[in-house]
């Protein structure tokens, strides 16, 4: 079969790219949640709020460190 | 969406924190007479102490009490989750494996301060709360308690170097 002059050759059936990139959106989806819920990430988030606290809402300080207190905690029952 | 002996279990953890911060408070009240900037400067250097143990560059066993929670408290799903909750929470049935909670146990109790003492217990009670509703958020428990177990040190670090920079400049700046 002869494809006119400018048109691109289509392939027969379903484009072959398109499971592979909703494939690729949910690994990604994954990744950032498994990012998101990482052990770390409380502290990361919450050790330079302690200190904002202390120096822009001091009174928050405490609730901070007691938070991070409390999470540092992890895993002790 | 947590589940309702896990939503019950952090109501514990809740009272349970805010019922030490409140002792401690109270407790509080009889070192008020000692000098300020002789309770700021104990504060600080519990704060250092414990920072230079969790970096592993001195030794120093942490007080706390062996006897753990009883599992019989786990009988009654949603009484139990608020009973062992609330054990958790005081932090006095509890394995204490950082130091930050006693930096903070010390700051509350030389701080003077009802108010903080409340914050701080809400605060150490919502913290402690954080690793079970992480842990469900995760969809993959086993994996993230293996995470954990990697993660513990760094955070103990971390939270100790927080403690030590905080109360640092809450110091300085009330001087002001």
């Amino acid at each position: 079969m002869t494809i006119p002059a400018g048109q691109p050759a289509e392939p027969a059936g379903e484009p072959a790219g398109e499971p592979a990139r909703a494939v690729g959106r949910r690994l990604a989806g994954v990744a950032v949640w498994r990012w998101a819920t990482d052990p770390i990430l409380p502290v990361l988030l919450l050790a330079p709020a302690a200190v904002l606290a202390a120096a822009r809402v001091p009174v928050l300080t405490w609730a901070v460190l007691g938070g991070l207190a409390g999470y540092s905690l992890s895993g002790s029952v | 969406m947590p589940s309702a002996p896990l939503a019950v279990f952090t109501v514990g953890l809740l009272l349970g924190g805010l019922l030490s911060g409140l002792v401690l408070a109270v407790a509080g009240g009889l070192l008020a007479p000692l000098p300020l900037a002789g309770r700021q400067v104990a504060v600080l250097a519990a704060a250092l102490l414990g920072l230079l143990r969790e970096a592993g560059l001195i030794a120093i066993p942490l007080p706390q009490n062996s006897r753990q929670i009883g599992q019989e408290v786990l009988r009654n799903p949603i009484r139990g989750a608020l009973q062992f909750g609330f054990e958790l929470g005081t932090g006095v049935r509890t394995y204490v494996s950082a130091t930050a909670p006693y930096v903070l146990a010390l700051g509350v109790l030389l701080a003077g301060s009802p108010r903080a003492a409340v914050l701080a217990g809400l605060g150490f009670g919502a913290g402690r709360a954080l690793t079970p509703l992480v842990r469900q958020a995760s969809a993959a428990p086993a994996s993230w308690d293996a995470l954990l177990t990697t993660r513990l040190r760094a955070i103990a670090l971390l939270a100790g170097a927080a403690a030590l920079i905080a109360f640092a400049v809450l110091f300085a700046l009330s001087r002001r």
